[in-house]
C-alpha cells in the first residue's frame, strides 16, 4: 500500500512566523500534538510538536536529570514558556522527515519506527504538504 | 484541484418521523417525536460539493473554520470520504443543522439551522493567509453558504477579487447580499440560494420572467453564468451566449430528502466541467445529480452511474440567444 492510500488529507499545519502561543493554541482546539510548519507556497518546511515545546521549556540540565521531580513547582516551566509564547516557530520547529505519495507502506513504517515519530508529513513531486500518516493509521489498517 | 469555501459548517442531522404533531392536543402534554431512523454527516453547502466531487475521484480541499467536538466529527467525516481537510480552528463549537422529515411529506422537511460560531478576527486573517496560499493551486474555488457572526457579508466579494486576482474561477453558490456583492466582482459561475428569499440582489424571482431579469443583471456584471431554480425541479440558465430552460419530470412525490441537492447539483456542473463538458451539458448533468440526490434519503447520490441514468428525466431548451 501507498502513502496515498494510508495518508489522511489533513493540511491543518503553521508557518515558520507563526508565534508558540498559537501553536499552543491550535494543538489544543485541534487535538493534535504534532504541527507541520508550511511556507508561503505550502511547502513543507519543518516540524513543530509538543515534545519540543515542552523540552525547549525544561530547564538545560534535564537532559542530564531525565526527571522534574526536583523542582518544588512548574514555576519555573511556567516563566519560560511565557517567554517563549511571542516566539516564532521557526526558532523551535525541527527538521522534518517525510514521504513521497508513492512511497510504500514498509518504508514509511520504517522510519516512524527508526526515528520514533508519532506521524509522517506526505508530500507531492513539488514538496507541498498533501497529508500525514500517523502511527494508528497503519496499526489499525494492518490489525484489520 | 477544487477548493470549497465554508465559513460556517455545520454537522447536518437527518430524523425520519411517521407523524410530526405541530401542535398539542391537551396543553399539559409534551410533544415526544420517535425517530424511525437517522443520521448524521459533516455539511454547509461547500463541504457538501467537496464530498461531491471527492467521491466522483476530483481533487478537492475543503476550508473554513472548525470548532469544538462538533469540528473533530465533521473533519473526521470529511477525511472518510476524501476530502482534503485544510480549516482554521476556533473556539466554541460549529453548529448543529436539523432536518426532520415526515412520511409523506418528504419534500416539506421541518429544518431548525443553529447560527454558528463567532469567528474572532485573528482566525479571520489565518483564514485569508491560507487561503491566498491555496488559490495557487486551485482551478476553481466555490464560496458557499451562510457567513457565521463577526464576518462581514462582503466576505464572498473580497474573495472573489483574491480569485480572480490569482487566475481561478469563482462559482458562487450562496443567497442574499454576500451573494450579491460577490456577482458585482463577475465570478465564473453563480448559483443563488433562494430558500428564505425569493430575491437576488434588490430583484425579485417569483416569476421566469423575473429570473432571467435577475440572471441577465449578474451576466452583466461578468458572470458567464447564472442558474437560478424556478421550481423544484426547474432551473434557468442564463450566460452571455444565451438562456436555457431545465425541467426534470419527475414527481414530487419521488423525493425523500431535499437537502444538499442543490449542492450536488454544484458539484455535478463543476465535475463535468473538469471533464471537458459543455457548460450547457454539465449543468445537465448538474441537474441529473440533484434530482438523484433527492429521490434517496441519505443527502447526496454519489454513484456517477445512477446521475447518468437520471439524465433522461432532464430536458433543456433552448428559450433565447444573446
Amino acid at each position: 500500500m501507498k502513502a496515498r492510500d494510508l495518508m489522511r488529507r489533513d493540511l491543518t499545519s503553521v508557518e515558520p512566523d507563526t508565534l508558540i502561543y498559537e501553536v499552543v493554541y491550535l494543538m489544543e482546539q485541534s487535538g493534535l500534538s504534532t504541527l507541520p510548519v508550511v511556507d508561503e507556497e505550502g511547502k513543507l518546511v519543518g516540524i513543530i510538536t509538543e515534545h519540543d515545546l515542552i523540552h525547549a521549556a525544561l530547564p538545560e540540565y534535564f537532559d542530564m536529570l531525565h526527571s522534574i521531580s526536583f523542582l518544588p513547582n512548574l514555576n519555573q516551566i511556567q516563566k519560560r514558556l511565557k517567554e517563549m509564547a511571542f516566539k516564532p516557530v521557526s526558532e523551535y520547529m525541527k527538521e522534518v522527515t517525510s514521504v513521497h505519495l508513492d512511497d510504500e507502506d514498509l518504508h514509511i513504517a520504517d522510519l516512524l519506527i527508526r526515528k520514533r515519530l508519532k506521524q509522517i508529513p506526505v508530500v507531492d513531486s513539488e514538496g507541498h504538504l498533501v497529508g500525514v500518516i500517523r502511527r494508528i493509521d497503519i496499526l489499525s489498517r494492518l490489525i484489520r | 484541484m477544487i477548493l470549497t469555501i465554508t465559513l460556517n459548517p455545520t454537522l447536518d442531522k437527518f430524523y425520519w418521523v411517521d407523524h410530526l404533531p405541530l401542535s398539542l392536543e391537551r396543553a399539559e402534554e409534551e410533544i415526544l417525536i420517535r425517530a424511525r431512523k437517522s443520521s448524521a454527516s459533516a455539511g454547509g453547502k461547500g463541504i457538501n460539493v467537496s464530498i461531491f466531487l471527492a467521491c466522483m475521484g476530483v481533487e478537492t480541499v475543503a476550508m473554513g473554520f472548525l470548532a469544538g467536538h462538533t469540528g473533530q466529527i465533521i473533519l473526521r467525516d470529511l477525511l472518510e470520504k476524501g476530502v482534503t481537510a485544510n480549516f482554521v480552528w476556533i473556539e466554541g463549537e460549529n453548529r448543529t443543522n436539523v432536518t426532520i422529515i415526515e412520511k409523506g411529506k418528504e419534500y416539506h422537511p421541518v429544518k431548525i439551522h443553529e447560527e454558528g460560531p463567532r469567528i474572532p478576527s485573528h482566525a479571520q486573517e489565518i483564514f485569508l493567509r491560507k487561503y491566498r496560499r491555496m488559490l495557487k493551486r486551485t482551478e476553481y474555488v466555490v464560496l458557499a453558504g451562510a457567513i457565521p457572526p463577526g464576518i462581514p457579508e462582503t466576505v464572498y466579494e473580497e474573495l472573489t477579487r483574491e480569485a480572480k486576482g490569482a487566475g481561478v474561477k469563482v462559482v458562487i453558490h450562496a443567497g442574499r447580499r454576500p451573494l450579491w456583492e460577490a456577482v458585482k466582482v463577475g465570478p465564473f459561475f453563480v448559483k443563488p440560494d433562494v430558500r428564505e428569499e425569493l430575491m437576488v440582489g434588490d430583484m425579485p424571482v417569483r416569476t421566469e420572467e423575473e429570473i432571467i431579469a435577475a440572471g441577465k443583471r449578474a451576466v452583466e456584471y461578468g458572470c458567464q453564468a447564472c442558474l437560478i431554480s424556478h421550481h423544484v425541479t426547474g432551473d434557468v440558465l442564463i450566460t452571455p451566449e444565451g438562456i436555457w430552460e431545465y425541467e426534470a419530470k419527475v414527481p414530487l412525490t419521488a423525493f425523500k430528502n431535499l437537502v444538499g441537492a442543490d449542492d450536488a447539483l454544484v458539484g455535478g456542473v463543476l465535475y463535468r466541467l473538469t471533464q471537458g463538458d459543455q457548460l450547457t451539458e454539465a449543468v445537465r448533468f448538474g441537474m441529473a445529480a440533484a434530482v438523484a440526490s433527492a429521490e434517496i434519503e441519505p443527502k447526496m447520490c454519489l454513484s456517477p452511474a445512477v446521475i447518468e441514468h437520471e439524465m433522461r428525466t432532464v430536458e433543456v431548451q433552448f428559450k433565447e440567444g444573446p
